[in-house]
């Protein structure tokens, strides 16, 4: 069940809608490259409308391999080396040209000044055209770079282009969905023709799509990319409501800050990360405790801003951040110990305790328990001395 | 028929078998003996006598019919003040066998319900104080709501001493046929914790390897319970490892079923122990009873922890 994003992804210059301006840019670009002066080229513009897509249909339609570089890559020269290594030591035996391609280099403080400057030199002395892609590239800190580039703005889709397209696609997949929630779709959308595409693939899988609503798009964003906003970047206005934006309930939120943020803070700034979300738990106890609500706000302050701001720099490069794992592992432990609660809940009982102390006194309990009269009088059933004899300690 | 458990077998019967507490057995003596009590309220820590006293007055009520007008309850066990009001309520129904015109509800830990449980359990001991008395149990009175509070005769337990678990367990070690060295009985009293309950499981423990009973198979057995693995958690925090810290901390708890308060009370032993400055351990003690207050108040003890455990990575980098 591939997604029609890909499925449907141009391959030449010619099913590439509603960008010709760009199309005609980037074709030129790689066509003149030997004559031009300027060796790199960014495509910049919001997301979904085909930066990506183009810098691939053109490695196609000129016969080019393309190399792939993730901002991050450039922190590290050897790592660089490695990866392009192959493109610029084998010179062409095929007749093929190379594209190095550098996707999404806006990143969230993706690109920091040594790696800047790395990719910097690479434009200079590539022998081979270089495309950029990128959201926001009017930063500062890319000065240098918009200068020595060549750049190609490419716009949101037009609104018409976007129904068109999905009437295209909903034809060759056979399927019809209503106008009016077409033209819904298509508004929603705002320029996002990836977006689109998503929208009517979800709805053509329901059985009766004239009667959806269609979740607002609202820029939408899944935990990692709140996490990676939090954790990597400076705290903003939008750090505030950035959980919004998330399909999570808090608590669930809070399992997936607790989990991560030591892969991204070190020292004190982790010390002040964990505070933070310690304070941010004293809240969400006192909002059960004492049912008043007023105090999501300030949870959700902490568990956003201010773990965010326990940093002094943004940070870069790229990290693999986890599901929370806590929980997992509760549930995990509570099926080990099964038998031993079992065991504990009979003895509670017997002697007039909580079982939680029970389990609590259990390794004395467990000697005790040696004495076979005392099975029988407690009523063990067998997996529960098997589990007393086990050679292996819990 | 006795139990071979010896909690249950050395269990006082009678008034004047329970020891250290003889200011409230005298009280609740006579209230037993006019065959009409108040609601009560016994509070006080683990292991001094609770829910013994609970039992001999039943028993003393009731006679032989003590099983049928006495209904144990454990509020940390049941699963919510609902469960609880349901069962007092099927109880109550049914009148009460003997003389005596009430029956006896133990509601054990009842510091564990929230305040509005407790409400409700206020409205339930009202609904039924004609046919039922409640005997409330607590480690900590001030947990426990003051419209309950007002309803009961209060009975503040105090820890055992030395010589009164002393006593119990040497009437135990005769009569099981033990020999027991005085300083063995040191050993079993530090492990205890004032906890006469937790000081005649370690007697049985030990006696269940061998019937002579010495100092080092009495350590053996308690160093066996300890949570041994704080240290790692502690040692892996110092050396700036927050991440496997905080995994082997999860794991700890989880292996050992210690909750929060019990790692907080590890933790707190260690830190005198550990390769640093008398400053930062001052800091660090503090610190760790700030986050033993917070996991009291109700926090999530395992995030309050691992609050604990960056200071202690933070120490370890001598930032402090």
């Amino acid at each position: 069940m591939s997604p029609w994003t890909e499925r449907y992804r141009p391959r030449k210059f010619s099913e590439i809608c509603g960008q010709d301006d760009a199309v005609c840019k980037v074709e030129n670009f790689i066509k003149d490259f030997k004559r031009n002066k300027k060796k790199a080229l960014i495509l910049h513009g919001p997301p979904g409308t085909g930066k990506t897509t183009l810098a691939h249909v053109a490695a196609r339609e000129t016969n080019s391999e393309i190399f792939e570089l993730n901002a991050s890559d450039f922190r590290d020269k050897n790592r660089l080396k490695e990866i392009l290594k192959p493109a610029l030591e084998q010179q062409s035996l095929a007749d093929t040209g190379k594209i190095i391609l550098v996707d999404e280099v806006d990143g969230i403080s993706a690109v920091d000044r040594g790696g800047l400057q790395e990719l910097l030199t690479l434009i200079e002395t590539s022998p081979y055209p270089i495309i950029l892609t990128a959201n926001d590239i009017w930063d500062k800190r890319f000065n240098v770079l918009r200068r020595v580039s060549e750049m190609v703005q490419v716009k949101e889709v037009d609104y018409h282009t976007i129904k068109d397209v999905m009437i295209s696609i909903l034809r060759k997949e056979n399927l019809f969905i209503n106008n009016n929630l077409l033209t819904s779709v298509a508004v929603r959308a705002k320029g996002d023709l990836r977006a689109a595409i998503n929208d009517i693939q979800s709805l053509s899988r329901m059985r009766d799509p004239s009667i959806l609503t269609l979740d607002e798009r609202n820029k939408e964003v899944d935990i990692f990319s709140a996490l990676k906003m939090i954790l990597k970047g400076k705290p903003t206005r939008e750090t505030i409501g950035i959980f919004d934006s998330v399909k999570m309930n808090l608590d669930e939120i809070m399992l997936w800050m607790e989990e991560n943020i030591s892969a991204e803070y070190k020292g004190r700034e982790l010390v002040k990360a964990v505070e933070c979300l310690s304070r941010a738990d004293i809240f969400k106890g006192r909002i059960y405790k004492q049912q008043y609500w007023r105090f999501l706000v300030y949870e959700n302050f902490l568990l956003s801003y201010g773990i965010s701001a326990a940093k002094k720099e943004a940070k870069v490069g790229y990290t693999s951040y986890k599901k929370p794992t806590r929980i997992l592992k509760i549930w995990i432990n509570n099926q080990r110990i099964a038998k031993k609660k079992t065991i504990a809940e009979k003895y509670a009982d017997y002697v007039h305790i909580g079982s939680k102390r029970a389990l609590k006194e259990f390794p004395f309990i467990k000697q005790i328990l040696k004495n076979n009269l005392i099975r029988k009088e407690l009523k063990l059933t067998q997996e529960e001395v098997d589990y007393l004899d086990k050679p292996v300690v819990v | 028929m006795v139990s071979e458990i010896w909690t249950e077998k050395y269990r006082p019967t009678e008034f004047l078998e329970v020891v250290g507490q003889d200011n409230i057995v005298k009280r609740v003596e006579s209230l037993t003996n006019s065959l009409n009590i108040p609601h009560l309220l016994f509070a006080g820590p683990a292991g001094t006598g609770k829910s013994t006293l609970a039992l001999i007055i039943v028993k003393k009520l009731f006679k032989e019919a003590w099983k049928d007008n006495y209904l144990e309850l454990n509020a940390s066990d049941e699963r919510g003040i609902n469960t609880v009001r349901e069962k007092v309520k099927n109880f109550a129904r049914t009148k009460s066998i003997g003389n005596v015109p009430f029956k006896v509800i133990f509601l054990d830990e009842a510091d564990a319900l929230t305040p509005e449980a407790q409400q409700a359990l206020r409205r339930t001991m009202e609904n039924y104080s004609t046919n039922c008395r409640f005997i409330l149990s607590c480690n900590y009175s001030s947990k426990v709501i003051d419209p309950i509070q007002s309803r009961c005769a209060i009975f503040r337990f105090k820890l055992l001493e030395k010589k009164d678990i002393k006593k119990r367990l040497m009437t135990i070690a005769e009569k099981e046929k033990l020999t027991m060295v005085p300083e063995a009985m040191e050993v079993i009293y530090e492990g205890s914790e004032g906890d006469c309950r937790r000081a005649i499981n370690i007697l049985q423990a030990t006696a269940s390897i061998s019937p002579s009973i010495n100092p080092e198979l009495v350590s053996t057995i308690i160093s066996n319970a300890k949570p041994k693995d704080i240290k790692v958690v502690l040692d892996y925090a110092l050396a700036g490892d927050f991440q496997n810290a905080r995994e082997k901390l999860l794991d700890v708890m989880l292996k050992e079923s210690i909750s929060g308060q019990d790692v907080i009370k590890a933790i707190q032993k260690e830190i005198w122990g550990l390769p640093i400055e008398p400053e930062i351990k001052v800091k660090l003690t503090e610190k760790t009873g700030e986050v033993e207050f917070r996991i009291v108040e109700g926090s999530d003890p395992f995030i309050q922890l691992q609050a604990l455990l960056a200071s202690f990575v933070l120490a370890g980098l001598g930032k402090e």
